[in-house]
């Protein structure tokens, strides 16, 4: 009958119209990374390039609370010291210590969190153990330094900042796709 | 194929079984408009229990009643069931029964597709409402599921994850059926541009689902991967990032907004112009004006999620597009508005919830255009303003109006007329009841209050008493609307083939009730 | 859908953007909204639509950089 071949001609193409659209679903995932690598959103991972001659604002101090946490990995994880205080443009280096309490070997990966959320625009990293993996042999401990400086334009009312940094265990499903996104956003 | 020869077949066919097999293998689309319109009803009360449960709890500050994580999973479990359970099949009911009959076809194009439509729903239903009784409790992270609370849930967010899978699978498989009837199977001389506006509405509903439904399958099937096989879609510590759920939940979750409002539109442009007596003003304008909505409400999603992350390039440009989609929107409200201009109006029950659907869907537009703009987004989001916002769209917008659809068609479906006092009741005591419950939940959302939080401070006290009065008042009041439903289907006065002396469409040339099996031999349409 | 598409003349390119957009704005004349549905065919439409659709995006976007800028 014309109507039936017509109604499953119609059907057919809507269940490809389904297809398509869930296929495109899964699309937005590198399209969504892309947009971030474009743009310079995110980009947690890279070292920020510098502006030339930074304006050292000496009249000004701001304090640095420095935050250490470990998510499900039997490693301690402390910053050298619990908090700096520094001039906006001002180079600053600190130094965090990470040890493997376990014996066996553990890959981390450190993820920074910044409060305010508007420190991120202003902190330019040049340095951090954050932007690799650290692989931590049996009862291993390590010393990494992360290189800094404030932004001189940081807000006036913002005197006190904290930089955080949370280790996750890489598991063997993880490693392949953080190196990924390491090299891309 | 098989099913739709054996679907023409059917329609030739007078006999039909009796009894529970009736409804198991229905392919009647009047018998499955039923069960979707009787399963969407009984979602809704589920849905209002837990509602109802919230607000006992926020009658008072301090945690009375329920502790804080059933607190959580019942605002969760109270959006995905309203949502999925209750408005959308409910309007796939009124699709069932009404679009065949108003575009003069024997039956829906796929009529044993339409049967598992409906029959995956039970399944879904079930799975979602038995998350509660699982380890871990149902899921409590909020109906939008972000990640990564919804990554580190327990069981019961992956049952609500599959029940979303199959709801979406049966809300596709419902719009196919949908679009190709219309496509298909219209009656001689209705040509697309004499559809009824329900069914124009339906049409470009349907495409929205079948465009929107599977992205959201992709992204819960990706949050189902990262919870349970080692995936890194949305898990910071992998690679992934969870505010790409966000991005990809909401370019589903707006047009899904518009899945939910304009199939409401499309009724309350049936009930208007029967009861002003006068032809639908600007009925070319309605129809471009929905597909004009239906577009742009895929380039809006973000503005669901301003407070996010995002540069200020990005928030302006959702904030224009939003507020932009005010214009068609409103091109609506002043064509119902001239419809009525100087028609001969009465005010039988269906006409009091347009009216009041008119009334109440401008005040949530409004607050909505309120939400777009930025600062003030930023100040409200995640407020009861909010809350407030959508449940004037979603319950005296969608649910209004398909309560007024639901009176206007009874005579139709069960052949007797309801009862016009009681239904009148219901109006004003719905109409009473809703505003005392959400619109005080304005000046809560502006004060401060969050949502989602089972205490507050105590300056919200009043405001919340006075809300939880009110949604008790409301809950009680549908109560009366299935009592006038029982009513109308088992007795009252004789209702005749067109019972509004208005109504022009199709459906109203039929004897009421709507015999089995109707327009076998297409009608012509002039 | 799948009959060969008209020519596509002046005359018709403007006939489609003119329904697109006014399809935008959401309101339309009966007469020209008749004359749209007997003589374009639904994929110059959907085309003329996604096109469309596309220019606003577009002119959104010129007006935020205009903003920002």
């Amino acid at each position: 009958m014309n109507v039936v071949n017509a109604n499953s001609v119609v059907m057919k193409k809507l269940l490809v119209f389904t297809v398509v659209m869930f296929v495109f679903g899964f699309a937005l995932v590198p399209f969504y990374e892309k947009i971030c690598e474009v743009t310079g959103l995110n980009n947690l991972l890279q070292a920020d390039t510098l502006v030339e001659n930074p304006q050292v604002d000496t009249a000004r101090w701001v304090t640095i609370e420095l935050d250490a946490n470990v998510r499900g990995l039997p490693w301690q994880f402390k910053p050298l010291q619990r908090s700096v205080s520094v001039h906006p443009g001002e180079m600053v280096q600190v130094m965090y210590e990470i040890s493997n309490n376990s014996n066996r070997e553990i890959n981390g990966q450190a993820i920074p969190s910044y409060s305010p959320q508007l420190l991120a625009k202003h902190l330019k990293k040049l340095e951090c153990f954050c932007f690799s993996k650290q692989v931590l042999k049996p009862n291993e401990v390590r010393q990494m330094p992360v290189q800094f400086m404030i932004e001189s334009n940081l807000p006036a009312d913002i005197n006190t900042v904290t930089i955080s940094y949370t280790f996750f265990e890489l598991g063997t499903n993880n490693a392949a796709a953080m190196r990924d996104s390491g090299n891309r956003s | 194929m098989a099913a739709v020869d054996h679907d023409i077949a059917h329609a030739h066919d007078d006999h039909h079984p009796t009894g529970l097999m009736r409804w198991i293998g229905a392919t009647n689309h009047k018998d499955i408009g039923t069960m979707y319109l009787w399963f969407s009803f009984i979602m809704f009360l589920t849905g209002g229990v837990m509602a109802l449960t919230i607000r006992a709890e926020l009658f008072q500050p301090g945690i009375q009643i329920v502790n804080p994580e059933l607190f959580n999973q019942l605002t969760t479990m109270h959006g995905l069931v309203m949502v999925f359970g209750a408005i959308m099949p409910a309007f796939v009911g009124f699709a069932n029964w009404q679009i065949p009959m108003m575009i003069g076809a024997p039956d829906m194009a796929f009529a044993r597709m339409n049967n598992w439509s409906f029959w995956l729903l039970v399944p879904a239903a079930l799975l979602l409402i038995s998350s509660f009784f699982v380890p871990g409790g149902a899921p409590a992270g909020g109906w939008t599921i972000y990640p990564p609370l919804s990554v580190q849930m327990g069981m019961g967010m992956d049952m609500a994850i599959f029940a979303l899978h199959i709801m979406g699978a049966a809300s596709i498989m419902g719009s196919i059926n949908i679009i190709t009837t219309v496509l298909n199977m219209r009656a001689p001389g209705m040509t697309l541009m004499k559809m009824p506006l329900f069914v124009w509405t339906w049409l470009i509903t349907a495409y929205l689902l079948v465009l929107a439904m599977p992205v959201l399958a992709g992204a819960i099937t990706m949050l189902l991967t990262d919870r349970n096989f080692g995936t890194n879609f949305f898990n910071a510590a992998g690679g992934g990032d969870p505010v790409m759920f966000q991005h990809i939940f909401w370019f589903f979750g707006h047009p899904e907004v518009y899945i939910m409002i304009l199939p409401a539109f499309g009724i309350v442009s049936e009930i208007i112009p029967t009861f002003a007596r006068k032809p639908l003003f600007g009925y070319s304008s309605m129809v471009y004006a929905t597909a004009s909505i239906a577009i742009l409400s895929c380039i809006v999603w973000a503005h669901h999620m301003f407070t996010a992350g995002m540069p200020a390039a990005g928030q302006l440009f959702f904030m224009y597009a939003t507020m932009l989609i005010a214009v068609p929107t409103g091109v609506k409200v002043f064509n119902w508005t001239a419809t009525m201009w100087r028609g001969s109006m009465t005010f039988e029950t269906p006409m009091l919830f347009a009216i009041g659907f008119i009334f109440l869907f401008t005040i949530g537009g409004f607050s909505g255009v309120i939400c777009a703009i930025v600062p003030i987004d930023i100040q409200v989001q995640d407020t009861y303003y909010v809350i407030a916002h959508f449940h004037y769209v979603l319950v005296s917008g969608a649910l209004f109006a398909l309560f007024g659809g639901t009176y206007y068609w009874l005579p139709k479906w069960t052949g007797h007329m309801y009862d016009e006092t009681l239904g009148k009741w219901h109006f004003w005591l719905s109409m009473f009841f809703f505003n005392l419950a959400f619109f005080v939940q304005h000046f809560l959302g502006l004060a401060g209050m969050p949502r989602r939080v089972p205490d507050y401070a105590l300056q919200f006290a009043d405001f919340n008493m006075i809300s939880s009065i009110g949604a008790f008042g409301f809950g009680l009041t549908q109560l009366l609307f299935l009592y006038v439903v029982l009513k109308c289907i088992r007795g009252g006065e004789k209702a005749p083939a067109s019972p509004w002396e208005g109504a022009k469409t199709l459906e109203w040339t039929l004897p009421s009730p709507a015999p089995y099996h109707s327009f076998e031999t297409p009608p012509v349409v002039k | 859908m799948k009959e060969k598409k008209a020519k596509l003349d002046g005359g018709k390119l403007l006939q489609i953007s003119g329904a697109v957009f006014w399809a935008f704005f959401g309101v339309r004349k009966q007469s020209d909204l008749e004359l749209d549905a007997s003589t374009l065919t639904p994929a110059q439409v959907i085309i003329g639509g996604i096109v469309g659709a596309a220019l606003f995006v577009g002119s959104l976007m010129l007006l935020v950089s205009l903003v920002t800028s």
